[in-house]
């Protein structure tokens, strides 16, 4: 990841402005720590923030085209660089940066090319000609993005809230696949995939093609010039990603470069679920894995970071962002500034309990849309904002623009958690590895079930928050919360912990206003609290109380397994080197 | 480095203070980019940001002694921690890292261990079973630390002044070589070697003891579990340290992890003599040598979190920091975490080209000493605050205590320039490295003189830093600069530029203070500035005066000569193909 901020038309290109610019973007720093560069064009500042991961030579942004009259600023990862190159034969390329195709593709195609971009991506580009400029953000959000405006007229972007919040009198989340163009001087979407209209599609399901399409997936964020790895937690998602990663991973260049044995990295509490689960995959997969444990302590002492960095006070993405920051750090101390996760996942095939109650396939499909249209909220801001608060890039193969559009295809009912079939939540995608011949993971991996949220890191991780929060939330204060804060107003003292962090951090309006809240069951969205009478009166952020249901719904006897933390004791090997014993620091630059 | 913060008897042990501490000790990460850790002991804290070079896995800090009673923070290296554990054989030990041995030497020997301790390092160390606490600095203060007096009666320590300036009443700089005990209740140095007096010493020159001492010196900085490599300007001592390196990298451990090819880096606006002179050595040695080219635009958006980070208003020094600050950012991208570099040199040899004025060996040797016992406000405040800026450490094999007690033992005779002998500037270290049959260095190297200070990474910069002072600050500014600012009033508007920012980032008093000033010519001492009656009356900070001072006084073969070395062989160097990629390994 990098970080992007943009200043335009701000009536003022003092010395003491483009200082203040040069400050603002320090603060996403964090973002890129590889090198900076501002370019100031009159009252037009653009300012970038390098993480290094293509080209790091050469690669330095901002970027042009040819005459030096298009300027861009990119934070993200265009996958399909090489081949848009080739489309682009009477351009000249300074730098092998992924990222300077932007500019000679809109000398080319205008503003229509944002959805020849097949990648992650926010970007500021400006035309010096006419001073006109473009913003545009990748299709579901997967990189971070604000919108702002001063009351000098000026537009502001930012990767994160914190580099324009106290010189906006106004700003807002930059809605993923949107554009602003300044000439029309409105946001329009550009993304509009079939899925969109949340119209009931009715693709028969195929299992091979779904299997290609996330393999293709997956194949294309193995593009790197730096050291990588994967985070495994155990669950299915990520040991999916894993699993087809190692499988690829030797005819890649970055194998060539870094070797091609992957490494792959666990976070939880010493003894806690993930940990085994992830160590069991790991020895599957024959990864070099890399263990870190973290305190209830650790984690707690690291909560105000957390939500700075994170820009939030939603309960669960801060539960789960945690663990991951904590991770990151570690991770990027190795030297490796670059991991695949598993994001995405359980919104496109409705992998969370809840969706055992939907009542119709309509109703889950509709909820699935509205779960991926979400996701810039919730986990792709936890996975974004995690991993480069200490400059380390996630990519998410799950949200493959592609892997979407075949997989929000299939006709729902295929969806649908049928315990009388067999079928779990996210059988569709199970289904889809399940090699026989040569077998991606092993089955009762394939078919194990999720571990609820942050429970998988350890169980006392949540009681250790709430704890620590009735500890300093008063209920006085509680009694005062719809008065203190009538948006959004928290309802657990947990919630009223963060908030106030948040508060402290951000004080804007408008900063509160980019935090989605409302009633929801288990990560599910306001309207899908209709599938069940009974969640409206128990409204747990977490999914424990959505366990209970999946427990009473059906009898253990259609549950496979019930959960990552108890299948069969026999088969964890616990011989397993760990790897914070086995001393797996060296993969930071092999010689 | 790492990043150390410590509050003892603060009368506060609620989540607010712990909160504020951890807040504080952020503004330490970027020392110690790699995990951080605290221990609350009632109303003690000490907290620490960890850059893991030696034991990266299991060496988390703060660190304990057997039953924990005893707890330690560190900011540093021991590099003869090995040796230390074998003396401490009824000890037991948790982890690898070098600076575990601290806790175990309290408990052996007291307060008096700290002399025992080869290295650079600042610690904090805090006895639970009598809430005593000692804090103690390197002898030459390479790496930094303040000590600061809360209001409620709390005692801090940092590595950084930001991380106290806001929260203390008064604080100042650690002194160098000084153990702060709180049974004692103050500042007492425990380091006491022979040239601390300034008596002249009047050991004859033995060239081979004093190169066996610098490669010794260097050997040793060889401890490390990350990749590495050397800052190589060109110029003579870095010079020195790439070859020295390179020569024993090999038989090393550090070698079997990351290889046998010594990394070298080096900065400077292109063209520049530093980017030449660094890569002919770099072509000799066949180092793999990285290249880094800054605008001065580049340096010039850089100056405000260059003294945000080195923490002075110094004029030198910020003109020299802000291109290692640049350069170690880039250091980092590639994944080096330790670099070894040349500082120390000029002040234990006399190398500043004033010093050719120095009227006798006594003047020259007290000068020496001076120099040496400031460097903890110059160079190495520059050396270890850019670097740290991004997580890069840098070690300095010319201020290795051995080291420097045979250099400083050295008859001054012997260090005096004598063009009329051929003895340029720190002849006595060139003359150690001169070996016929395996030469170090080639000889028009060896024996190259100095490029004066910031000018090696470009003439311009400089001359860029002026003008752009020149446009912010007006003639009015710097008329009433004694009445703004009459501590260290700025005498130039470069001067007043830099002090601007720095009292934006540090308003106290107290901060300032920190700061050396006074009257000096080429970076010498108030002092030496009597040596020439010409220089009170043109007291440029850089080099330049004295450069026209040399020229003048000998118009010696020595220049001519090496000017035309420089010049013929530029052309021929610049067409030799540079390793600039960004991958190491």
């Amino acid at each position: 990841m990098c970080g992007i901020l943009a200043v335009l038309g701000c009536s003022d290109d003092s010395q003491a402005k483009r200082v203040r610019v040069l400050e603002l973007s320090r603060r996403l720093r964090h973002r890129g720590p590889d090198w900076s560069r501002i370019y100031q064009h009159g009252d037009f500042f653009l300012a970038h923030e390098r993480l290094a991961v293509i080209d790091p030579a050469s690669g330095d942004q901002p970027l042009f085209n040819e005459d030096q009259s298009i300027v861009v600023t990119v934070n993200g990862e265009i996958y399909n660089h090489e081949e848009l190159r080739k489309r682009l034969p009477n351009h000249k390329f300074r730098t092998g940066s992924d990222c300077d195709v932007v500019a000679h593709l809109y000398e080319e195609y205008g503003e229509s090319f944002v959805d020849m971009l097949d990648g992650m991506f926010s970007l500021v580009l400006l035309d010096t000609r006419d001073n006109s400029f473009i913003v545009a953000r990748d299709a579901i959000g997967i990189t971070s993005l604000y919108i702002g405006w001063g009351l000098d007229g000026s537009i502001w972007i930012s990767s994160e809230l914190k580099g324009l919040n106290d010189d906006c009198e106004h700003f807002e989340c930059f809605p993923p696949g949107h554009l602003y163009s300044s000439k029309e001087g409105v946001l329009r979407r550009w993304y509009n995939p079939p899925w969109f209209s949340e119209a009931v599609p009715s693709t028969p399901y195929d299992p091979l093609l779904l299997r290609r399409a996330l393999e293709n997936a997956v194949i294309k964020r193995l593009m790197t010039d730096v050291p990588f790895g994967v985070l495994l937690s155990g669950g299915l998602d990520s040991s999916l990603v894993a699993a087809i990663t190692a499988r690829h991973l030797g005819g890649t260049k970055a194998a060539r470069q870094w070797g091609a044995q992957l490494h792959s990295f666990c976070v939880g509490l010493e003894g806690s679920p993930d940990l085994k689960a992830a160590r069991e995959v790991a020895a599957y997969l024959g990864t070099v894995h890399h263990e870190f444990h973290f305190t209830v302590q650790d984690g707690i002492d690291a909560i105000e970071d957390v939500i700075y960095h994170i820009e939030t006070y939603d309960v669960t993405t801060i539960r789960a962002s945690t663990p991951m920051f904590l991770m990151s750090r570690k991770i990027k101390s190795l030297g490796v500034k670059m991991v695949i996760s598993g994001e995405g996942s359980d919104e496109v095939f409705g992998g969370y309990l809840y969706f055992h109650k939907a009542p119709n396939k309509e109703e889950f499909h509709r909820e699935t849309c509205r779960k991926i249209k979400a996701l810039h909220q919730y986990d792709c801001l936890r996975a974004n904002k995690a991993t480069s608060a200490w400059g380390l890039e996630a990519r998410v193969p799950f949200l493959d623009k592609e892997f979407i559009n075949v997989a929000m295809a299939i006709d729902p009912e295929w969806k649908m958690i049928k315990p009388e079939q067999g079928r779990i939540e996210k059988w569709v995608l199970r289904r889809a590895f399940d090699d026989e011949e040569r077998p991606y993971l092993p089955k009762h991996i394939l078919y194990r079930q999720k571990e609820q949220f942050s429970d998988g890191v350890g169980y006392s991780w949540i009681d250790g928050l709430k704890e620590h929060a009735a500890q300093n939330v008063t209920d006085r204060m509680m009694q005062n919360a719809a008065h203190i804060f009538p948006h959004n107003t928290p309802t657990s003292k947990e919630a009223y912990y963060y908030r106030m962090i948040f508060e402290r951090l951000f004080p804007q309006n408008s900063a509160r206003l980019t935090v989605p809240g409302g009633a929801s069951v288990a990560c599910s969205t306001a309207k899908a609290i209709e599938w069940d009478a009974s969640w409206s009166g128990n409204l747990d952020p977490s999914g424990r109380a959505a366990l209970g249901v999946h427990l009473s719904a059906y009898g253990q006897q259609h549950v496979p397994s019930v959960s990552a933390g108890m299948e069969p004791q026999e088969i964890i090997r616990d011989d397993i080197p760990r790897m914070m014993e086995a001393g797996a620091h060296g993969l930071a630059i092999p010689s | 480095m790492c990043g150390i913060l410590a509050v003892f008897g603060c009368i506060d042990n609620s989540q607010a203070k712990r909160s504020r501490i951890i807040e504080l000790s952020r503004r330490l990460r970027h020392r110690g980019p790699d995990w951080s850790g605290l221990h609350c002991h009632g109303d003690c804290y000490l907290a620490h940001q960890r850059l893991a070079i030696v034991d990266p896995t299991s060496g988390d800090q703060p660190l304990y002694n057997e039953d924990k009673t005893v707890v330690v923070t560190v900011n540093g290296e021991i590099y003869n921690h090995k040796a230390l554990r074998e003396k401490l054989k009824n000890h037991q030990f948790r982890t690898g890292s070098d600076c575990e041995v601290i806790a175990h030497l309290y408990e052996e020997y007291g307060e008096d261990f700290v002399d025992m301790l080869d290295g650079m390092f600042s610690f904090v160390l805090l006895d639970t079973r009598d809430k005593s606490f000692i804090a103690a600095r390197d002898a030459i203060g390479i790496t930094p630390l303040y000590i600061g007096w809360g209001l409620d009666g709390s005692v801090w320590f940092a590595s950084e002044m930001k991380a106290l300036s806001d929260e203390c009443e008064r604080f100042m700089s650690f002194l160098p070589g000084h153990i702060y005990s709180s049974k004692q209740g103050g500042l007492r140095r425990w380091y006491n070697p022979p040239w601390y007096s300034e008596q002249i010493p009047s050991t004859p020159y033995d060239p081979l003891v004093l190169r066996a001492a610098f490669e010794k010196a260097v050997k040793k900085r060889l401890m490390t579990d990350v990749p590495f490599g050397v800052l190589l300007s060109g110029g003579l001592d870095s010079s020195l340290v790439a070859s020295v390196a390179s020569r024993y990298l090999a038989d090393s451990e550090a070698a079997c992890q990351w290889g046998s090819q010594l990394h070298t880096f080096c900065i400077g606006l292109k063209g520049s003599p530093d980017l030449r002179a660094g890569r002919e050595v770099a072509d000799y040695l066949g180092t793999r040598h990285h290249e880094f080219h800054f605008t001065v635009q580049e340096g010039i958006d850089a100056l405000e979190e260059v003294i945000y980070h080195i923490e002075t208003y110094d004029v030198t020094t910020i003109r020299a920091s802000t291109p290692m600050f640049l350069m170690s950012r880039k250091i980092k991208s590639l994944g080096v975490k330790m670099v070894i570099s040349g500082e120390g040199s000029d002040e234990i040899f006399g190398g500043y080209l004033y010093f050719h004025k120095a009227p006798n060996k006594e003047e020259f040797h007290e000068e020496t000493c001076r120099k040496i016992k400031a460097l903890h406000l110059y160079d190495c405040l520059r050396a270890n605050k850019s670097t740290s800026a991004w997580g890069v450490e840098a070690r300095v094999p010319f201020l290795d205590k051995e080291f420097l007690d045979i250099a400083m033992s050295i008859d001054p005779e012997w260090k005096m320039v004598k063009p009329e002998l051929g003895r340029i500037e720190k002849w006595v270290l060139r003359n150690a490295f001169d070996d016929e049959e395996k030469p170090y260095l080639p000889k028009h190297i060896l024996y190259r003189q100095k490029e004066q200070f910031s000018d090696g990474v470009g003439y311009s910069w400089i001359d860029g830093l002026k003008d752009h002072a020149n446009q912010e600050v007006t003639d009015a500014m710097l008329a009433n600069a004694s009445f703004v600012y009459p501590e260290n009033t700025p005498t130039t508007k470069e001067a007043y530029y830099y002090r601007a920012i720095f009292e934006k980032f540090f308003p106290k008093n107290a901060a300032r203070s920190t700061v050396p000033g006074g009257p000096s010519i080429a970076c010498s001492t108030a002092k030496a500035v009597e040596w020439d009656a010409s220089w009170s009356k043109n007291l440029d900070p850089s080099g330049r005066a004295a450069l026209g001072v040399h020229a003048d006084a000998y118009e010696g073969a020595a220049d001519s000569k090496n000017a035309g070395l420089t010049n013929g062989s530029s052309s021929k160097l610049q067409e030799i193909p540079v390793e600039k990629t960004a991958t190491v390994g």
